[in-house]
This record gives structure tokens, C-alpha cells and sequence, in this order.
């Protein structure tokens, strides 16, 4: 069920970007436009839509259903954190779910979402099948906003190669007229408006056979009460979870500290490096000397943080090295990971080398022994 | 199509118009669309399958298929020694056991009419899984299964999108038995398909497990626990061989990196900088899984500016990554990053262009390895002792046989494996007995170190320091009289004689050190002594390189700051003393040669990662019977010459020089050849060694010497325990092994020759590719540990021996600093330690 396969690609027409591409780039203006956190693709097949909604920063909650598991196993693990999302983890939350299940199916695991993408799906369904996806979209998931595109088959007759329909799995293919009448009951039968669109321009002087593919996009006209009506008994789960990712965030509480603890470690070497350059550095050495003296005030935006109050600047206790915490705070990223002072105390509560009344972070300054 | 994406300049990575596209596929299904001859060989469709394994370039790790032993009669029975005393251990090998009558059955799979892509191949061929089933691994041409189908040509029909009729026939090719060598890297496959059923995240060729990292806030870096695994046929049974692996990762982009570069050494010196701190080094990309090895920086490049995609329209790097990933790039002024595409078949070559905000750094830069704090700060985490590798190994294991998933996938494959590492009995033989002027010492096995032992007593041979040179700066004036004063104390109990250095005060400039040697080295100079005020490197270069090829003196540079600390400058003006001997020409101590007329050889190799131009073969060749004088040549060679052609050289000059030295030509002649990487072996085998043959051959029709190549390897994943009271501790130093761990088609063994503080050991192995010296493995054996006696600067047993680390050194000196061959005047002394 490769619903990307380029059906286009030997025919006389030919679209530019292919017109899978086009039909994901809608979904991906939409989901622009809208800002949902939580989506959902319906028959997501080898997970390429995933695979590029992943990337688009409103999103917290992906899931994708298909009928197949084999087809989602194929590439499911490109839906996987990259080693950099854990180097870097991100400010915002991310779950990826696969499931492996029927769009005929209720399963609670779909509740909630803002966005129900059906790209390519519907023409794949059964007549009995067809016959309960509105209620399960519409009625069950009843999503703010629902995308549904499919073949035009007035579009046909263009690409020489279809005889019937354009892949041997399709059970129909609907002419504008069919989709359209299919999409305005179904929308009028669980209160959603529609309009229709399309992706893939017929030639010039050909207009009425509409776009190759034609799309409809619901959107939900009742406000989304608190919690999903659950019109009959409450539904047990029915599909099976194929894959689950959650991705590092510094919404999770243990990423935050440690990425928190990391910088203030981090910054106190800073200002400590700044402060007693180490002796080789500094040495009798008039070439070094030269050239390391403008480089300093380039980046000196730490340093001139530093002077601005008295009380901030660090100073020694005997072998230690005390940077007052509020000197730490000041700098951006520290500032920005933190948000608050207090939060701040209270992340490297215990983590982090303190003095004895915790105002500030202590770093040794010992001579490093150095062996050769 | 993505071929030509692929030939053309680049975009970033290739696989940028193929969503998902993963780890190393690198240009993905390209190579596999590229059709292959009917009829071909069997082994080669599995390479295809591995290439399909990220990670994978087309080489075979595990040199299998290099079968030398056959050709030596004398090992053909054992290869195992006798000597010392028994002793148990334990390793990381873990038994593959497959059921009886197991066999892998391949299939070739043929399309008509054609199919060109893989993935449409493959959802041909898998509509069918009622016949195939449902555990199978396809390249796209060939298929493996477990089972075997009813006939041995099965013809399926299926139907494309496009409504087209396909015949897929589905021919047995071959029942591979458990050993065959495609059946291993099946095995190494499926194996890697369980690590990542294990969630761990693949970096280079290991897998890791991001979720539990450790990290080091001091240095910013993250270290991520994983591990490496090979499976192998070894001595008896088939085992994968699983080790710890630990990946250092860095908190920091390659943007933060040069910004952090920049504010220490300014504007002026920013871009070499740079290159010397970032090219060679590996990246990861935050948007995909894959790694590149930074070649170049663009600095006339910026985001702004554009590449040609595969459908030939330019487009900016910040419109494509907007695009592409939705990433906003946040400096428009940074450079780009290249990084070169190696891939032999085929001709693609080209490069990727990256964005140092978007690379992470991975790895650690020489700069770094030197910072002894953060090595460590490191060791503490990466350095496990014997019983913690043990224990991480144990938790793999234990994943391995608590995942259903992966349970699931190795029973259908028919295979499963031992939990319990395999322990067997190995030998450790006994200590060498140090020799010097006459005296005579045992060390202490545990420790494999005679420093105390040997104090005080006189040198073999002692050069004197008749007329040499102290050089200074004024801020080191009084360093230079306290290592004076000290070596005034310890050279006279060495037997060395000493008078005063001409002292000669200079400002810190390069220029000026080099114009003191001009001025002041004469003909009859020993050695010139500089103290130096700070490590940079220049300055050492430029003085390494006036000394070794225009004016050839020994030289000795130290850094003011190892001898400021009055506690340790007694200890620091011996060492100081022993090398000064050695570089001119001295002779500390030996160990008991009982072969006669044997002339030793040790090769090893510098690769350049900086300007990746030059490679560096360091050869060096024993000079005398109680092999305390060496030899040495090196050979410089740019990138894609081969290396052959100069150590024949090296061998013809080493063999007219011990022949001058002994009054005849060596009877035995043994070559330790370090530097050969994974999957060399077979190169070495069948263009060296005959060299070196055509090489004794050219010396004389009536000379036929006896030789032995042994190629050296000191990374291997072999580890071994020696289980002491239930526990597991390192083994002692003298420990062989040449059974169950080592491979039945080489004559090779393993020694344990070093003593570490903390963490591991790891044994050296010795793989004896050639040998006609007749002698018994154990005397083998017994001459390599007692080689790895006799390097000089470390009065104690070292991880190989002693020709292979003064290769080492020499290629490391010319590599780093010299970048030509030095003058051959120096060539009988051990100027380069």
C-alpha cells in the first residue's frame, strides 16, 4: 500500500514537486497555519508524513494508524529520536505513537487530537468499511479539523496508463461531484463544515477536470467541549501499538536538570578561565601575547555582566573559587533554561558544589597537576 | 536520478529529497539500483546486504577469508605453546549455537519484466509472505530464509500500482552451512538488528543507549554507554565477541566550537585554528542519523548561499533547511562544513556541505586528549575495572534474553546464544631477567616495571656529554639550574659522563631558537637541550625539523613547567639523563636473545588526519645481537601511493647496515608490522610479504634467510579476566593465549605484555602471516613478550614490542613535525623517542 509510489511518474503529465510531495506540503502548510498540538495520520503507511510533521514545532503528540504493520516497521524507526535530540533536547514535548489498526475501529488512543489527516486512505477502503469511517472520524474522534484527500477520477482520462483505477488496491475512485456530496452529508451529519481543494493543476484549457487529487478540509463548527463526549459505552482499545517514542524535552524534569546543572558547571569554568587565564596562557610569549588582546573584548558580553553590581562579582576563599549564583543566572542560556532565580537554587540543590550559606557556586582553583 | 545528486557538488546530505532517509544508507537505494552481472558470486550479494547495514562500506572487518596457515606446515597440527604456569580466565566471547542440520538458505530473486527500485522489489516480492514467510532478509537480489521452499524455483506473481503484471522467480543459489564465511556476516546482520530492536541508537559502527547518559559538565561532554560486537568463527565454535563501548559526545555545536576558538586566539589566527581543531573530526547532523568526518571549511561560504538540488534548481541552505526540516538558522555568517564522500564502487564521489550550527561535535580532539584533567575526569567513567565491564556486558546479555521481540526474531532465525562468557585456561609465562652492565635483576611481575630496580647501576652503554647545548628563555633561567644541578647528581652513578653545557639565553621567538642553532651547533655538539615555556607547537616543530634534517644534532625539548616542581625533579632529570643516552647513541639494558644472527624489524604507520595528504611508515631494524641498537629510515608517501615500494627500500639499507655492523647478513630476519587496519590484512598478505621476499632475493641468489612477518594489533575486542576467588581481575602481565579465542585459519595468539592502573587491559594481538624460521609457536611467542622489554623510554613492559613503538615514534615525529624523511645520519640512534 505505497501510497507515495510516483503513480505519475511515467505518464505524459507530469507534476513538479511529484504530487505525494504536493499533497504532504498541503498537510504541512495546514498544520502551519493552524498550530495543532496533537495529530493523527490515518493510514500513514511507511510513515513519511510522520516523518516530516515530526519536524514542525507546535506538535507534542503525533500518532499514526495503518492497517499494515509491515509497511509502518519498514521505516518506523526514522520516527526515532536522533542522537542530537538527546545532546540538545528540546523545549518543546514530542510522542510519537504508531498503532496498528482499522479507521473502522473505535479506539480511545485517538481521542483528542487538534488535526486527522487522511491522505490517501479512503479510496483504499472497503464499502463496509467506508460505511463507518465517518462515524469514527466525525463522530468518535471528531477532531477540530479533518483532511481528506483521494483520486479525482475525471483526472484519469490524462494519465494514459490508468485503465480503471490508478492503483490495483483501490476499491473506487470519485469523480468531483462524488467526493463532494460524499464529504457535504458527512460534514452536515456531524456538524462540520467543508471545503473542498486540491493538489495537481489540470493542463491549461482543461480546468474543469479539477485537480488530480482532490482534498476536503473539515473543520469541526462546536466548540470542543472539555471532555470528548463519549456518545455510546466507553470504547475499549482495539489497536495495537506497534512503536512509541518519547522524545528528551526540558519539559521533562530530569533532562531540564541536567541540561541546567551542565550550563552552570559550564559557565562557572567560563568565568573561572576568564578570570586566572591558566600561567602558559599568559606566559612571556610576545606573539601570543599580541594577538590574544582584541579577541577578548570580542566576547567580553560575559565579562561585562560581571561588573555591573559589586555583589555578583566572584572572589576567592581560600583554595576555592566562589561565583555567586546570581552572576550565574545572568547569563542568557542559564537565565533562559531556568526562567527564576529560585528555580534555579532548586534544580542544583545538591548537584552542584555550593558555599555554606548556597549563595554561591564554588570550582577549585588548585594548580592542575599535570604529568607528562 | 539520485545517482546524479549524488556526482554533483552537494547539497547537504544526499538523501535530502528521500524523507526518512536514515543513518548510513548514504544515497540510500542507489548502489543497490545500479544492476548487477547475472551470475554472480555468492559472497558478493551478502556485501550488498551489509552495505545495506549502516555503517557499512564495503570492506570486510574481520580479514575473514585470509587463510595464512595453511601455507605454514610447522603449525599446521598446533600453534599453541607450552611455557609458564597455567592460568584461568574468563573473556567476552559468548557461544552462537544454532539447532542441527541448521543451514541459511539463499535465494537469488529475478523480476520480470525488470524492477529497478528496491523498495518496489521488495513489495513484490513480500505480497507473497504466505510462501517465504515471515523472517527473511532482502537486498533487493538476493533473499535469505531460515527454511527451505518446496521447490527450488519458485515463481510468484504479483501486480504493481500501476497495474502491471509481475513474474518474480525465486531460485535457490546455495545452502550455506553455520560456518560459511557469507552465513558470519549474515550472523553480524541479524545482530545488528537486535541492537536496534533494543532501542539503542547506532553512532559510527557501535550501538548506544541514549537514555542513561553520563555527563562531564566540567569539559561539557556526554559519554554514552554501548557496545561492540562481532561475530566470528573462532578456534572451535562461532562466538560473538561483545565489549563495552563508550561514545563521548559533546554538549556544543561546531558553531559553539568556533565561537569558543575565537575568543582564544582572536582574528588573526582564527581560520588555521580552526582547521587544526575541527578537520578530521566526526560530526553528527541534528536533523538526520548520520555521521561526517569534517574534510574542509568553506570559509568563502555562508547559509546564504546555494546548492544545485537533484532536479537541478538552486536553493539556499537556509531556504532548505526551513524546507526541508523546519530547522530557522540562526547565523548567516557561519562557514560551511565539507565532508568528502568515499565510496569506491560505482565512482560516486563528491561532497556534502554542512552547517556548523547544526553539526555536533562527537569524539575528542588532540587538543583534548592532552588536557590531563579532562582525560581524567574522563577515565573515571570510561575506565571500567575488570569486574564492571563484566557487569555492563552482563546487562546487554540480559536485554538481549529479556526482549520478546528479539527472542522472537532469533528463534525464527533458528539461533540463540550462550549467556555465559566463555573461560578457558591460559599461560603466563615467566618474567625476563634484566640485564645491565653485568648485573643482573628480576622485577616484579605484578607491577612489570624495574625503575628501582635498575637505579643507580651503570648504563650497557653510556655516551658522554662532552660539548652540548642548554637553551633557555629568561623567565627559565632558573629551571635550567636546577635540571643542571640534577643531572650533575644522577648521570654519574649511569656511568654518564658529563660536562658544562654551553648556556645560551634566548627570547621565546621561533626565529631565534633557530638562529641560535645556526649559530652555535658545531659538528662536534652532542645534543642540544631546550627548555621551552609553553607547548606550542611551532616552535617544537621548527627546532625538530632545523635538528633531524639540515643540521642532523640529537635534540631534547622539555617544557619549563615538568621541570618546576622541586618534589618530582630528581625523578624527571633521570628520565631526562636515560633519553638524552638513548638519542645519542646509548644502550640501557637488554633481556636474553637466544636466537643468533636474527635481525629484528618494526613497522608501523602516521596517518595525516589534518592535511589527510601524507602517510608515514616508521621502520626501524636492530642493528646487534643483544638487539639494543636500531636502525631507522621512515617513508613519506601522498595519499594513494602505495607504501610497498619505499619499505623495500628501508629493508635493502637495514640489511647493508647490520651486515656492516655484524661482518655477515642476518640468518633470521623477523618483521612486527603494526598499522595495518581492519580488513588489510589481505593486501599485506599477497603485496608485502612478497616484497619483502623480492627484497632478500635481490641481496644475492645464494642468500635465503629465514622470515617471519607478524602483524601487530593492539585494538581488538578481545578482553580477558583472570578469575581470582569468584572474582575477576586483569590478567598478570606474560599471559598468552592462543586457543578458543583465536581464529583456526591463522597462526595468531594474544599476550597480555602491560600492567594498567585503573580499568582494563587489553592484550596485543599477534597474527604470524609468514614464517619460514622452522621455530616452534612458543618460541614465538616467548621472543615477542621479550621484546616488549626493551623500549627505552619506559623502564618497564610495554603493550608491543619494542621495534613497533619506536616506529611509532619516529612516524609520530616526522608526521607531526617534520613531514620528511630526516637526515640519514641520525638513522643509528633512537634520536626520534
Amino acid at each position: 500500500m505505497d501510497k507515495n509510489f510516483p503513480e505519475e511518474f511515467t505518464q505524459v503529465i507530469k507534476f513538479d514537486p511529484p504530487l505525494y510531495k504536493q499533497r504532504y506540503q498541503f498537510v504541512k502548510d495546514l498544520v502551519e497555519k493552524y498550530k495543532p498540538k496533537k495529530v493523527a495520520d490515518l493510514g500513514c503507511a511507511d510513515c513519511s508524513l510522520l516523518w516530516m510533521l515530526k519536524f514542525c514545532s507546535c506538535i507534542e503528540v503525533l500518532a499514526g494508524l495503518d492497517i499494515c504493520a509491515n509497511v509502518m516497521k519498514e521505516k518506523m524507526h526514522t520516527l526515532s529520536p536522533l542522537p542530537a535530540d538527546y545532546l540538545q533536547p528540546s523545549e518543546r514535548s514530542l510522542t510519537v505513537t504508531l498503532h496498528h489498526g482499522s479507521v473502522a475501529h473505535k479506539d480511545p488512543c485517538m481521542l483528542g487530537f487538534d488535526l486527522v489527516t487522511c491522505i490517501e486512505l479512503i479510496e483504499h477502503l472497503e464499502e463496509s468499511e467506508l460505511k463507518k469511517f465517518p462515524e469514527v472520524v466525525f463522530g468518535f474522534m471528531a477532531p477540530s479539523i479533518v483532511v481528506i484527500s483521494t483520486p479525482n477520477s475525471e483526472f484519469n482520462p490524462l494519465l494514459p496508463r490508468v485503465m480503471s483505477y490508478r492503483h490495483p488496491d483501490h476499491k473506487f475512485e470519485w469523480s468531483q461531484a462524488e467526493f463532494q456530496s460524499w464529504a457535504l452529508e458527512t460534514a452536515r451529519c456531524y456538524d462540520y463544515s467543508v471545503e473542498f481543494t486540491g493538489v495537481g493543476h489540470p493542463p491549461t484549457g482543461m480546468e474543469k477536470v479539477g485537480f488530480c487529487t482532490q482534498i476536503g478540509v473539515f473543520v469541526r463548527k462546536y466548540p470542543q467541549t472539555a471532555q470528548p463526549v463519549l456518545s455510546e459505552k466507553p470504547t475499549e482499545a482495539v489497536y495495537k501499538t506497534v512503536f512509541k517514542a518519547v522524545y528528551p524535552s526540558l519539559k521533562d524534569g530530569k533532562y531540564l536538570q541536567n541540561a541546567v546543572i551542565s550550563e552552570v558547571i559550564f559557565t562557572a569554568q567560563i568565568i573561572k578561565h576568564r578570570l586566572m587565564p591558566k600561567p602558559e596562557e599568559s606566559g612571556d610569549d610576545p606573539e601570543r601575547k599580541s594577538k590574544l588582546q582584541p579577541s577578548m573584548d570580542s566576547s567580553s558580553d560575559y565579562l561585562g555582566k560581571l561588573v555591573v553590581e559589586k555583589s555578583m562579582e566572584p572572589f576567592v576563599r581560600g583554595n576555592k573559587l566562589c561565583i555567586p549564583l546570581t552572576t550565574i543566572f545572568a547569563f542568557p542560556k542559564v537565565n533562559r533554561l531556568c526562567g527564576t532565580f529560585e528555580k534555579l537554587c532548586k534544580l542544583i540543590a545538591g548537584k552542584v558544589t555550593l558555599s555554606t550559606d548556597g549563595s554561591a557556586v564554588m570550582v577549585s582553583i588548585e594548580q592542575e597537576n599535570e604529568e607528562n | 536520478q539520485q545517482l546524479q545528486q549524488l556526482q554533483q557538488l552537494h547539497v547537504p546530505p544526499a538523501v535530502s529529497e528521500e524523507p526518512g532517509g536514515h543513518g548510513r544508507l548514504r544515497g540510500g537505494d542507489t548502489v543497490l539500483q545500479e544492476r548487477r552481472p547475472e551470475g554472480l558470486q555468492v559472497s558478493s550479494g551478502l556485501q550488498d546486504l551489509s552495505l545495506r547495514d549502516r555503517g557499512g562500506r564495503r570492506r570486510d572487518f574481520h580479514d575473514l577469508g585470509v587463510n595464512t596457515r595453511q601455507a605454514m606446515v610447522h603449525v599446521q597440527e598446533s600453534k599453541t605453546g607450552f611455557s609458564g604456569r597455567m592460568v584461568k580466565l574468563s573473556t567476552n566471547h559468548f557461544r552462537l549455537t544454532s539447532r542441527p542440520q541448521w543451514a541459511l538458505y539463499q535465494y537469488h530473486v529475478g523480476y520480470s519484466p525488470e524492477m529497478e527500485a528496491r523498495r518496489l522489489r521488495s513489495a513484490l516480492l513480500f505480497q507473497h509472505e504466505e510462501t517465504i514467510g515471515k523472517t527473511h532478509a532482502f537486498d533487493g537480489s538476493i533473499l535469505f530464509l531460515p527454511k527451505k521452499l518446496e521447490s527450488r524455483v519458485t515463481e510468484l506473481f504479483s501486480r504493481t500500482r500501476n497495474g502491471e503484471d509481475v513474474k518474480i522467480t525465486v531460485t535457490l543459489t546455495n545452502e550455506l552451512p553455520p560456518t560459511s564465511p557469507t552465513c558470519l556476516q549474515f550472523y553480524n546482520i541479524i545482530f545488528r538488528r537486535l541492537l536496534k530492536m533494543l532501542n539503542l541508537q547506532q553512532i559510527g559502527r557501535n550501538y548506544y543507549n541514549p537514555s542513561d547518559p553520563v555527563s562531564i559538565p566540567n569539559h561539557r561532554l556526554m559519554v554514552w554507554l554501548g557496545f561492540t560486537s562481532s561475530i566470528l568463527q573462532y578456534e572451535e565454535n562461532i562466538m560473538l565477541c561483545a565489549d563495552v563501548s563508550h561514545k563521548v559526545l559533546r554538549g556544543e555545536t561546531v558553531l559553539d566550537t568556533m565561537h569558543s576558538i575565537h575568543s582564544q586566539v582572536g582574528e588573526e589566527r582564527f581560520r588555521d585554528a580552526c582547521a587544526k581543531e575541527l578537520i578530521g573530526l566526526i560530526v553528527l547532523t541534528k536533523y538526520n542519523n548520520r555521521t561526517y568526518r569534517i574534510d574542509d571549511i568553506d570559509w568563502d561560504n555562508n547559509p546564504k548561499g546555494t546548492f544545485r538540488k537533484s532536479d537541478g534548481s538552486e536553493m539556499s541552505f537556509v531556504e532548505y533547511y526551513k524546507k526541508q526540516y523546519n530547522i530557522e538558522i540562526s547565523d548567516w555568517m557561519q562557514p560551511v562544513l565539507i565532508s568528502q564522500m568515499k565510496r569506491r564502487r560505482g565512482n560516486i564521489q563528491g561532497s556534502v556541505a554542512l552547517i556548523p550550527e547544526l553539526c555536533s561535535l562527537t569524539g575528542l580532539t588532540d587538543k583534548m586528549r592532552s588536557d590531563f584533567n579532562m582525560m581524567k575526569d574522563l577515565a573515571i567513567h570510561t575506565r571500567l575495572p575488570p569486574e564492571q565491564r563484566q557487569r555492563e556486558l552482563g546487562r546487554l546479555l540480559n536485554y538481549i534474553q529479556k526482549d520478546d521481540n528479539v527472542q522472537k526474531e532469533l528463534r525464527n532465525w533458528g539461533l540463540s546464544f550462550d549467556y555465559k562468557s566463555v573461560s578457558f585456561t591460559g599461560r603466563v609465562v615467566q618474567g625476563e631477567k634484566i640485564y645491565q652492565s653485568g648485573a643482573m635483576f628480576d622485577y616484579n611481575p605484578q607491577f612489570a616495571d624495574w625503575t628501582k630496580e635498575t637505579r643507580g647501576v651503570p648504563l650497557i652503554r653510556a655516551v658522554p656529554l662532552d660539548s652540548w647545548l642548554l637553551i633557555y628563555t629568561r623567565r627559565n633561567y632558573d629551571v635550567a639550574n636546577t635540571l643542571l644541578q640534577s643531572l650533575f647528581k644522577v648521570t654519574p652513578a649511569m656511568g654518564i659522563r658529563m660536562s658544562k653545557p654551553s648556556m645560551i639565553e634566548v627570547d621565546d621567538r621561533t626565529e631565534t631558537y633557530l638562529r641560535v642553532l645556526q649559530q652555535r651547533v658545531t659538528p662536534d655538539t652532542n645534543i642540544v637541550f631546550c627548555i621551552l615555556s609553553s607547548s606550542r607547537k611551532d616552535k617544537y616543530d621548527a627546532i625538530k625539523k632545523y635538528l633531524c634534517t639540515d643540521c642532523p644534532i640529537p635534540s631534547q625539548c622539555v617544557l619549563a613547567r615538568t621541570l618546576s616542581k622541586p618534589q618530582t625533579i630528581m625523578t624527571v632529570a633521570t628520565k631526562i639523563a636515560l633519553q638524552m643516552n638513548c638519542k645519542m647513541g646509548g644502550e640501557l639494558w637488554s633481556v636474553e636473545i637466544p636466537l643468533k644472527q636474527v635481525m629484528i624489524v618494526g613497522i608501523d604507520c602516521y596517518h595525516d588526519t589534518v592535511s589527510g595528504k601524507q602517510s608515514i611508515a616508521g621502520f626501524v631494524a636492530s642493528l646487534n645481537q643483544p638487539v639494543t641498537r636500531w636502525f631507522s629510515r621512515c617513508v613519506v608517501q601522498s595519499r594513494g601511493q602505495e607504501l610497498v615500494d619505499g619499505i623495500k627500500a628501508c629493508l635493502q639499507t637495514a640489511l647493508r647496515n647490520w651486515s656492516k655492523w655484524n661482518k655477515c647478513l642476518p640468518s633470521r630476519i623477523f618483521v612486527y608490522r603494526d598499522g595495518v587496519g581492519d580488513g588489510q590484512l589481505n593486501t599485506l598478505v599477497n603485496y608485502e610479504v612478497p616484497q619483502f621476499l623480492d627484497c632478500l632475493k635481490s641481496i644475492g641468489t645464494d642468500y635465503s634467510p629465514r622470515l617471519t612477518v607478524i602483524v601487530v594489533k593492539k585494538r581488538v575486542g578481545a578482553r580477558f579476566f583472570a578469575e581470582v576467588g569468584g572474582g575477576f581481575k586483569n590478567p598478570p602481565p606474560g599471559t598468552v593465549v592462543d586457543t578458543v579465542v583465536t581464529r583456526p585459519e591463522w597462526y595468531d595468539f594474544f599476550i597480555v605484555s602491560q600492567t594498567v592502573k585503573n580499568g582494563c587491559v587489553a592484550p596485543t594481538h599477534y597474527n604470524v602471516v609468514y614464517d619460514t624460521s622452522q621455530l616452534k609457536p612458543d618460541h614465538v611467542q616467548r621472543l615477542t613478550y621479550k621484546l616488549c622489554h626493551m623500549y627505552y623510554n619506559w623502564s618497564g613492559i610495554i603493550r608491543v614490542p619494542a621495534p613497533c613503538q619506536y616506529a611509532h615514534k619516529l612516524a609520530f615525529l616526522v608526521g607531526q613535525s617534520i613531514h620528511r624523511e630526516p637526515n640519514l645520519v641520525l638513522s643509528d640512534r633512537l634520536y626520534y623517542l
